[in-house]
């Protein structure tokens, strides 16, 4: 397919149309893997989203806000608090206590009309409901991500209103998006080639924040190649 | 192989050589098995002077992620992106042994990396 209209957004951008047509791409291959992903939307609303929900092990804060233990369910999840009391423990760590836990994140991608780009948001909870904090979703980073991100984090992650169900959460920021996709968008057209820009975006972005794309998704869900003139 | 490079060591200064087994070897140098990876640069980014490298199959894509953006001397503003097939990003988890497998073809595997200031 080619996607002769994403060109016209600007370089690294796509519209509307190609976004949903990436989509279904993308969900026809997710399909053939049953990996989880299907598409969102509300009713009586033409507007909707790629969504899938996994389960990782991750680290909460055993500590509340107001200094107060969190509940002790959330610690017997995998084990052995990962921070053991002991006798080399300096007084008044400064880091709050935490635990390896189960962690649901859900993940949705939508399309941003503002910035001509598909958008991650992302809410992370414990299994017993309580959602991530921002901090312990910084915590959450994959090392290969943190030191940029850190670099400029009101720049990445975010906590917005979900622009469909108005519930909070998290989001890869999409302002700069065209700008590290550009290269490779601009690559492909100069070589007649296509690709799916949800999977290109995808694979870049989503394993800062625990969402893996698997392989196959390299090759499956973009138009076959081999059938371009020299 | 005649630029094949030896892994990527903790002190990026060092010439490559080819002859240095690095310390992460599992078993003796017969066992030692690598993949030859060509590395390719994105748009502006810079290329490298030594674009071909002899990897161990069990190195994870950020582990060459890191190799790359210190030979490159990256700020910590900038982040490398690593891809297969020229547009898709491996997870940084990935062992470069596995997209070697997927994705080589005449018996090495090629690498796109691009640095960027932007994320999100």
């Amino acid at each position: 397919m080619q996607m002769s209209g994403a060109w016209d957004v600007g370089l690294g951008g796509l519209d509307e149309d190609a976004f949903l047509q990436c989509c279904e791409l993308f969900l026809q291959h997710a399909r053939s893997l049953d990996d989880g992903w299907s598409w969102g939307r509300l009713n009586g609303s033409d507007e909707g989203f790629l969504k899938k929900t996994v389960l990782v092990t991750g680290k909460i804060n055993t500590e509340a806000p107001d200094g107060t233990s969190r509940p002790a369910e959330d610690l017997d999840m995998l084990g052995e608090d990962v921070q053991d009391g002991g006798p080399d423990d300096a007084e008044g760590t400064p880091a709050p206590p935490s635990a390896a836990a189960v962690i649901r994140y859900e993940y949705h991608v939508l399309y941003s009309r503002s910035f001509q780009t598909p958008t991650l948001y992302f809410r992370a909870s414990t299994l017993d409901g309580r959602s991530l904090s921002l901090e312990e979703i910084w915590d959450g980073v994959h090392s290969n991500y943190r030191q940029r991100l850190l670099h400029a984090p009101w720049d990445s992650i975010t906590q917005q209103e979900h622009p469909l169900l108005g519930q909070p959460f998290f989001v890869l920021h999409p302002c700069r998006t065209q700008q590290f996709m550009s290269p490779v968008l601009e690559a492909a057209r100069n070589q007649n080639r296509s690709l799916n820009y949800i999977v290109s975006w995808l694979s870049t972005v989503g394993p800062a924040v625990g969402l893996h794309i698997p392989l196959s998704y390299a090759t499956a869900s973009s138009e076959p190649s081999g059938l371009d003139p020299d | 192989m005649s630029e094949a490079g030896e892994s990527p060591t903790d002190n990026p200064k060092d010439e490559p050589s080819a002859v240095q087994s690095p310390p992460e070897d599992i078993g003796s140098n017969e066992e030692k098995k690598k993949i030859d990876v060509l590395l390719k640069a994105v748009g502006d980014t810079p290329i490298m002077k030594t674009k071909k490298w002899a990897v161990e199959r069990g190195r994870t894509v950020q582990s060459l992620s890191l190799f790359i953006s210190r030979f490159l001397k990256l700020e910590p503003s900038e982040q490398l992106f690593i891809y297969v097939n020229q547009s898709f990003a491996p997870s940084p988890d990935q062992e470069v042994g596995v997209l070697f497998e997927c994705f080589g073809s005449d018996g090495k595997l090629v690498l796109h990396y691009c640095k960027s200031q932007a994320w999100g």
